[in-house]
């Protein structure tokens, strides 16, 4: 008799590779084959499922059986570690920068991550903001110790950058739209923030200087690395109009690290 | 939160889905109690948990799990266990349920509902894992009977024995799936009636109802169909056994109207009834 260990890694195999013996499992072979594809049909329709609604902007794009297709591809890849199919899928996009079928959509990946972030933002925990708050945590700080700050974002917001215009493809392909779909790959690039807010979840397109300055402090680094990212993609960067927007707009909820 | 209460009536409630949540908080139906699957509200803010909170408001509300993986011979993902368990905390549920399956081994997770080889070996670490989940989550849990399309070669225990056993060991409540017994009956060529008959009756904290549909021979518990007539007859002659009992209607794809799922939980409620009235 096999272990219960040894009979699950089996199983496990035998979903993924059609040609693995499944000996372990009851009545005729041609029988077991078939009970077997049951499951590996079942699995793989959930997941295409959940990364349809995940990724509804990639399979508009793509077509379903591309779509399909290149999920199945990445379910061997990148394997589920979870048992909440809800956060499966989150290396989709870099997944699909480097998927061969996949080569002829270079947006396609940043459109993917565009949807993650849409995804996690929905999932985000809540958070209370009093921007006079923030303000005057600031007020009170020695100025030498400014740099070495940290400012806390509002757990919803996610950055997102492309050398494409991912935005417009994003609200292009959107349902109900109905305006001018066509859009040129050499538009321009986009730099974005997402959010969720009263009103659900909002795109918002920010200066390549904004973006870096909010995506350095989302990665923890301190205002002063911010700072230094944000003029090394933009010489226009303007601390002061920027701080000052973000905390009115909710985006910089706390000042830490003090 | 004001909980409507902290227990499921012995009725026929509606498993909700999120195509049918704002008709929901919109129109407050004559429902008698809800079940969601639990990891759907794994979350750690937002308006779908927002919204659960507000029927929980409402309505007794049972929290049903799926991604477990109780029966893997990997030990117990803890923090999917902790996200149980805040959750628990939120919502204070009437009932928390899983599954008497296993979904993944060596840290790959399938995400999907598979049967055990129904060994001894099986036994022991089904009855270690549930065990160990109530102790971590202080409070019983109720496992419910899968449906399955294939059986292993190894397996010495007849399945009912199985979840039988399961229940005595650990004190855990069971589910009894009653559409995914008769498919399993029909799959695996057993009698229905004898596995009803081999389940502890006081176990029984709920019973789930749904369709199948059929493939080249094999029942597939698609959730997808209405509750086929043959597992209509099944449910009345459990119920006329363990008397009546909280009663799910479940439907997860291609959902239908609202109305369709109150027209399901209607025929359930109406069986229940009928076996009170021979009762009393």
């Amino acid at each position: 008799m096999q272990s219960l260990r040894e009979i699950q890694r089996r199983f496990v195999e035998a979903v993924f590779s059609p040609e693995a013996s499944i000996d372990f499992v009851a009545g005729s072979p041609a029988s077991a084959r078939d009970r077997t594809a049951i499951y590996r049909r079942t699995i793989f329709t959930n997941y295409h499922n959940a990364l349809s609604a995940t990724y509804p902007v990639v399979k508009r794009l793509t077509g379903a059986p591309f779509f399909h297709t290149a999920v199945d591809a990445f379910a061997h890849a990148y394997p589920s570690h979870s048992g909440d199919l809800n956060i499966y899928g989150d290396a989709l996009g870099e997944f699909l920068a480097t998927y061969p079928p996949a080569a002829d959509l270079p947006y396609l990946a940043d459109v993917a991550r565009l949807e993650w972030a849409i995804d996690e933002a929905h999932r985000a925990s809540e958070a209370s903001c009093a921007p006079e708050s923030v303000l005057a945590a600031l007020a009170i700080a020695p100025p030498h110790r400014l740099p070495a700050l940290r400012l806390r974002l509002e757990p919803s917001c996610r950055l997102v950058a492309s050398p494409f215009p991912i935005l417009r493809i994003w609200q292009t392909n959107q349902p109900g739209y109905s305006g001018d779909d066509r859009v040129m790959l050499d538009e321009g690039s986009d730099a974005m923030l997402i959010r969720r807010g009263d009103n659900g979840i909002s795109l918002e397109r920010l200066t390549a200087g904004d973006h870096a300055w909010l995506a350095a402090l989302a990665a923890g680094g301190t205002l002063g690395t911010a700072i230094e990212a944000a003029q090394g993609a933009d010489a226009t960067f303007d601390l002061g109009v920027t701080l000052r927007e973000q905390i009115a707009a909710g985006t910089i909820i706390a000042v830490v690290d003090m | 939160m004001s909980p409507a209460s902290n227990r499921l009536p012995f009725q026929a409630g509606i498993g909700l889905r999120t195509p049918h949540v704002n008709e929901v908080l919109a129109q407050c139906p004559d429902v008698p109690f809800f079940e969601v699957h639990s990891e759907n509200y794994y979350l750690d803010g937002g308006p779908a948990l927002a919204s659960l909170a507000r029927i929980r408001a409402d309505y007794p509300l049972s929290l049903h799990g799926v991604g477990m993986s109780l029966g893997s011979a990997d030990p117990l993902d803890l923090s999917h266990v902790e996200k149980l368990r805040t959750l628990i905390a939120r919502i204070e549920p009437a009932l928390v349920s899983e599954h008497l399956c296993w979904s993944g081994i060596a840290g790959r997770h399938l995400n999907d509902l598979f049967p055990l080889p129904y060994t001894d070996e099986a036994l022991a670490l089904a009855c270690a894992r549930v065990a160990e989940l109530q102790e971590r989550l202080g409070r019983a849990v109720a496992i419910e009977n899968i449906s399955s399309y294939l059986t292993f070669a190894d397996s010495t225990i007849p399945e009912w024995d199985f979840v039988a056993a399961l229940a005595r060991r650990t004190g855990c409540k069971l589910l009894l799936d009653v559409n995914n017994i008769y498919v399993n009956a029909t799959n695996h060529g057993f009698d229905a009636d004898a596995y009803v008959a081999a389940i502890p009756p006081d176990a029984v904290a709920e019973i789930h109802l749904a369709g199948f549909e059929t493939a080249n021979g094999c029942l597939i518990d698609t959730h997808g169909a209405p509750v086929a007539p043959d597992v209509w007859a099944l449910y009345a002659r459990t119920i006329e056994r363990l008397g009546s009992r909280p009663t799910l209607i479940e439907w997860d794809t291609e959902i239908p109207a609202f109305a369709v799922l109150q027209r399901e939980a209607a025929t359930a409620q109406g069986i229940l009834e009928a076996c009170n009235a021979v009762a009393a």
